[in-house]
């Protein structure tokens, strides 16, 4: 018997060091059909998709066919790993539902290798194109209207008399203006105004609603929103004029503080979201509901209008993201690729592009004319696993910003700062010494990079990432 | 890894206190508000505020899906995910550190904002002001390793008292007291984040803050949980007028009369007389061959004058086939044996036939049950000629080895533990942590089939460089350790050889408990503990000592089953009547008496064809077996409805879908009343067996016709009554063969034969 055993267990062994010579051959530069996924299809798939008996009509035998797909449709998508159900397939987490069926898995080798041919376009050859749509996602600057008169500062503001608070409310809002160097951070009951260039107080805006959970400017620069409340309490949402800090109109009456918020370019609607798992959009002038959206399952963690004004986008703690006629509150695409709660939202100045960041570590640039998500940053925000760690670390995108240029800032749970440029190259990674950054902002000259943290401290950088130091007042 | 000690979690109350002085035990212990640290740590101090809140339990923020958007850890088994959802998840959102008394927790444990579980505590209690504290302190994290809890105690460990009477005003209560200690040796009263319990409500109930108030009269227990411990202390209630009662001094024949008498005193009951020589003849016979004595058997028993006639007779039926049989049977109904033609699942009726043979070889040549179930630990093999491989294809049926429901069932079966609880949290009425479940996982996690030279045929091996099981929470590797061990076994060999080695040890008491338990049960017809498979603190036996003293028993004479069932047998308890005494008419759990207990469906079966001299055939099995040597056979999957007779689903055989021991069901229901009067078993056997027309043919007298059949039936005589009745109806036709057949159908049919009493 045990010599039996011995042969038995001896097999996979051997073949397991076969198998580690085979793969230590380099990949070529571009992974094609011909070279490297036909094999792996053959001797994995073709068995039972293949010419002779393709099950459900999906013959992976031939490039042909295998783009084609089966009865039932394609099963790639070019550019797409994340949306071809033939992947999808490869690495399904249960067992009874993952191909190839009754045996196990494909290699992490060749799954990547799979990835990497859906994402670069399903080339079939070396000398093929790729599928991949050639878009332009460049940043492309719109002609702002120019402003009569100096750019909207504050005048003289009151600074809040209350005392401040033994530990800091973190900043869980933070924008700076487009067309001033002003901040605007969230303490709890005021909003703080600074001056980018001096990173000093101006003064505060009171908030008495409890805590500001979103802050944003119109684009001129001439009105503030602020949008918070109390935890279950109460929600509302407040605009201010910049110059005067006069409070011009609030909305909403929530029973929960608002979430997610944003004033249209024209300041005729406020939309706002929240655990009622329900977007509501208010006109400003008569304080009414305009529209109520009811699609979203979860929380609606995140929303932004285009700089235009047509699209209104909304996202919630499942991942989802819809696009909306802004007017109308009809629906005109949904973004399906987060895997768990979107965390921001931001629309690029040319509103061509939509940034999304959620807890599921993924960075996403939309084309926001067909939904496509143009650029995917999976683990945009992967922190270092230290020793004797295991299991999954927290590693959302906590919070986007785009500068006036098209490039995008992020914070996320790795605790670092990283700056993209408008086709989601990666510019820099400024790693922050202490506090998890929530709130990310980029002047509006586009020198100075800012960050908000949970433990109520606002840090400045300049564009090459040098710490620029806040003097004490 | 901080100091596990095994066993001492649950500190019993015995020896038991003596019951004249109840008033000294009773002095109320007040327990002390700890006073709340400056900066409450919080795995220590904020993490049991949940937990007594009731914020983790599994309905509210413990539920796996979380409750209204916020999810807790069930009963706080991952403190850092807990720290991260509660500070992290929504920065600013559930802890506000610039307003702390503003903090949404806070708000919604006292019931000030909306909140489904209502009001929790107040802004004056000692939890609001540990959370606060904690918040105002800015919500910080442990650092380093924070002192957990390794060890508590519940005092008083034990409580006597007298039963109030209704007229009394001022019913008498006693505070429990819950101490934890910390791995860093402090000392900490817990009473205030405790949560307490009581298994007999009708004898004592305890309120949220752990003042217990006794009831009437009866024995219990109360159960305290922190951290992840459970512990109980007995309470032992006596009758109000306590001054009538007078132990009557019956004889011991061993050690196991004494510990039972001696518990009887203490709650105030009396043992019922010793059985009549018939009624014990019939429990011994059907207890230990699983047959009814033969006409033959009784006339030899009840001529005897011999003062030892019934060890005589016990040591001939241990000795006996019917023995072998009936424990084949009940380990092969724990073991799952079922055999069918689906071949995917490795479980063929060859597979079957090889794991059946071995079982009742072991049990036919009295293996120590230790080396019985080594063997089958250490399996290794062809499923098709290596009998005790097949633990690893029976006792999961399913295509593919899963390691989980695996280990599940096997410490279900050889331990009597229901450990998956741990899979997912803590056990929360046990000791095991998800620790334990998943080092217990890893000894399986490289079990592997390999496709034989036929269908059938599966190779069962370990694979000693498979990967151990992960944890649930972290995905950390866990690798094999045993139960509450406090490092893995050693690397590289087939963990299997270890866990063989600690599981059958005889110092193992998990093992020896449960073994003990079991055997107790199949003549007692209740094991101390009640289900016999699931044995945990919060489920204490009814009698620990007993149970030690069967488990001492067992270690100490080499496992030996038939040595251990003898010692059971020839006490006194065993052999008691079932008819009630003034004192214990109501009790079912302490052996003052026998228990009535329905025949298991195959015994019955086959007491019904030995009674009828028939005979009975089964599916896909040769003519001849007997009911108790048949194990489901079937053509096509074996995992799933497996009854494959009528008669053992009627009367609630298991059909072994399950390791459970209540899948044998002993219950009357109403298709067994109707299978006797119109079914075919009876009259198709009594048609067969050609009792009666025997007997009409041997020339005896009606009263000798009847008394035949009472004795083939019942084994005993009829009374005089029942003689008179049966003569006066035989006499109307003395060679009709219908009478006498009516006369036996309605003994058959009686509840005196469908019972062992």
């Amino acid at each position: 018997m045990p010599t039996r055993i011995q042969r038995l267990v001896g097999q996979p062994l051997w073949a397991a060091v076969a198998f580690q010579a085979a793969i230590t051959v380099l990949p070529a530069a571009v992974v094609t059909y011909d070279d490297q996924i036909k094999p792996i299809f053959r001797e994995h798939c073709m068995k039972c998709h293949g010419e002779d008996e393709p099950k459900a009509g999906i013959n992976l035998g031939s490039y042909d066919t295998a783009v084609k797909g089966g009865s039932a449709g394609a099963v790639l998508v070019a550019g797409r790993a994340s949306a071809s159900i033939l992947f999808s397939a490869i690495t399904d987490e249960n067992e009874d539902k993952r191909m190839p069926l009754r045996n196990a898995p494909l290699s992490q080798a060749k799954i990547e290798l799979i990835r990497e041919w859906i994402q670069t376009g399903l080339r079939e050859t070396e000398k093929s194109a790729s599928l991949t749509a050639n878009r332009d996602i460049g940043f492309h600057p719109v002609v702002t209207t120019k402003l009569d008169g100096p750019p909207p500062m504050p005048g003289n503001l009151p600074s809040s008399t209350a005392p401040a608070p033994k530990h800091p409310f973190p900043v869980v809002a933070m924008a700076t203006s487009p067309t001033a160097p002003l901040l605007a951070i969230a303490r709890y009951g005021h909003v703080e105004l600074d001056d980018v260039n001096t990173r000093q107080p101006l003064g505060d805006l009171p908030f008495p609603e409890g805590q500001p959970n979103v802050i944003r400017f119109t684009p001129d620069g001439r009105v503030l929103m602020v949008a918070g409340g109390k935890p279950v309490q109460s929600g509302s949402v407040v605009l201010y004029d910049v110059r005067t800090g006069n409070r011009l109109t609030k909305v909403g009456d929530e029973l929960d503080a608002v979430l997610s918020a944003d004033v249209s370019p024209d300041q005729k609607l406020i939309a706002l979201g929240g655990s009622g798992k329900s977007v509501k959009v208010y006109n400003t002038d008569d304080g009414k509901l305009r529209y109520k959206l009811t699609r979203h399952t979860d929380w609606i963690t995140a929303l932004a209008f285009s700089p235009d004004g047509k699209t209104l986008a909304t996202a919630d703690r499942a991942g989802a993201i819809h696009l909306w006629d802004a007017q109308a509150g009809a629906i005109l695409l949904t973004l399906a690729e987060h895997k768990a709660s979107v965390r921001t939202l931001a629309w690029r100045a040319d509103g061509k592009m939509l940034a999304s960041g959620g807890e599921d570590g993924v960075l996403i640039w939309w084309d926001t004319s067909d939904g496509w998500p143009a650029v995917i940053k999976n683990n945009a925000h992967q922190p270092k696993r230290s020793e004797g760690v295991f299991g999954n670390l927290p590693n959302g995108v906590l919070s986007v910003a785009f500068g006036p240029n098209g490039d995008l800032l992020s914070v996320g749970r790795d605790r670092q700062l990283r700056l993209w440029n408008p086709t989601g190259g990666a510019i820099r990674a400024i790693p922050l010494d202490a506090g998890l950054p929530i709130q990310a902002a980029i002047s509006n000259d586009g020198k100075t990079l800012v960050a908000g943290d949970a433990g109520g401290q606002v840090r400045f950088w300049d564009a090459k990432g040098a710490p620029l130091v806040v003097a004490k007042p | 890894m901080f100091y596990r000690p095994a066993f001492l979690a649950l500190a019993f109350a015995l020896p038991l206190l003596q019951a004249a002085t109840p008033a000294a035990t009773n002095a109320p212990l007040k327990p002390k508000t700890p006073a709340i640290p400056e900066v409450p740590s919080f795995r220590r101090d904020v993490m049991p505020v949940f937990f007594r809140s009731g914020c983790n339990q599994g309905t509210c923020h413990g539920s796996a899906r979380g409750k209204d958007g916020f999810m807790l850890s069930l009963f706080g088994y991952d403190p850092k995910g807990d720290y991260y959802r509660i500070t992290q998840e929504y920065v600013g959102r559930r802890v506000n550190v610039a307003a702390p008394d503003d903090s949404l927790i806070l708000l919604k444990a006292q019931g000030k904002v909306p909140h489904t579980g209502g009001r929790l505590f107040t802004k004056d209690s000692v939890y609001y002001q540990i959370l606060l504290k904690w918040i105002e302190a800015g919500a910080p994290d442990d650092e380093g390793t924070v002192p957990v809890p390794v060890e508590i105690t519940l005092s008083p460990d034990h409580m006597v008292f007298k039963a109030p009477t209704p007229a009394q005003k001022l019913k008498p209560t006693q505070q429990m007291k819950v101490t934890a200690r910390y791995s860093d040796g402090t000392m900490r009263d817990v009473t205030d984040f405790a949560l307490f319990s009581v298994n007999n409500p009708a004898t004592a109930t305890i309120n949220k803050t752990g003042l217990l108030t006794p009831g009437g009269k009866g024995d219990g227990f109360v159960f305290a949980r922190f951290s992840r411990f459970t512990i109980g202390s007995e309470i032992i209630v006596l009758p109000p007028n306590d001054t009538t009662y007078r132990w009557t001094n019956p004889p011991a024949n061993n050690e196991f009369d004494r510990i039972v008498y001696d518990r009887l005193q203490k709650l105030r009951l009396l043992p019922s007389q010793l059985c009549d020589d018939e009624t014990f003849l019939r429990r011994a016979t059907l207890d230990l061959a699983g047959t009814l004595p033969s006409v033959a058997e009784y006339r030899a028993f009840m001529a005897d004058n011999a003062p030892n006639k019934r060890e005589k007779l016990v040591d001939r039926l241990i000795a006996s086939d019917g023995f072998t049989d009936v424990w084949t049977d009940l380990w092969s109904e724990m073991l799952r044996v079922k055999g069918g033609g689906y071949a995917p699942t490795g479980t063929d009726v060859k597979a079957a036939a090889a794991y059946h043979d071995w079982i009742r070889n072991q049990i036919a040549h009295n293996r120590p049950l230790n080396e019985f179930v080594a063997d089958q630990i250490k399996g290794t093999g062809s499923n098709l000629t290596d009998g005790p491989a097949n633990l690893y294809t029976m006792l999961v049926h399913s295509t593919k080895f899963t390691p989980k429901a695996f280990a599940s069932d096997f410490s279900q079966v050889f331990l009597g533990l229901r450990i998956q609880c741990a899979e997912c949290h803590n056990h929360p009425f046990d000791r095991w942590t998800q620790d334990d479940y998943y080092g217990w996982v890893s000894f399986f996690n490289g079990l592997k089939r390999k496709q034989g030279a036929e269908p059938r045929e599966f190779y069962i091996y370990n694979d000693p460089s498979a990967e151990p099981a992960k944890h649930l929470v972290d995905n950390r590797p866990m690798p094999a350790t045993v139960l509450g061990g406090e490092a893995p076994v050693a690397k590289g060999v087939d963990p299997r050889e270890a866990l063989a080695d600690w599981l059958t040890s005889p110092k193992n008491d998990l093992f020896t408990h449960n073994l003990a338990n079991r055997i107790w049960a199949q003549y007692m017809g209740r094991g101390l503990v009640e289900p016999v498979d699931d044995m945990r603190i919060s489920n204490p036996p009814a009698n620990k000592a007993l149970l030690d003293a069967l488990a001492a028993h067992l270690a100490s004479n080499g496992f030996n089953l038939r040595a251990l069932v003898k010692e059971i047998c020839m006490s006194r308890v065993y052999q008691l009547s079932a008819k009630p005494n003034g004192t214990n008419a109501d009790d079912t759990r302490q052996s003052s008496r026998a228990q009535l207990r329905r025949l298991r469906a195959d015994v019955l079966l086959d007491a019904i064809v030995k009674a009828t001299d028939g005979d009975r055939t089964f599916n896909l099995f040769p003519k001849g077996i007997k009911a108790i040597e048949h194990y489901p056979r079937t053509t096509g999957d074996t995992n799933g409805n497996t009854f494959t007779d009528p008669f053992f689903q009627t009367f609630g055989r298991s059909d072994r879908s399950t390791v459970s021991a209540s899948d044998t069901r002993l219950e009357p229901t109403l298709s067994q009343t109707l299978h006797f009067i119109a079914g075919d078993t009876l009259q198709d056997q009594i048609t067969k067996g050609k009792v009666v027309p025997n007997l009409l043919a041997a020339k005896i007298s009606p009263a000798e016709i009847v008394e035949e059949l009472y004795i083939r039936v019942l084994s005993r005589k009829p009374d005089a009554d029942e003689g008179k009745a049966m003569l006066a109806l035989a006499k109307q036709a003395p060679a009709d063969r219908k009478t006498y057949e009516d006369i036996f159908w309605s003994l058959i049919d009686s509840t005196e034969f469908l019972f062992n009493h």
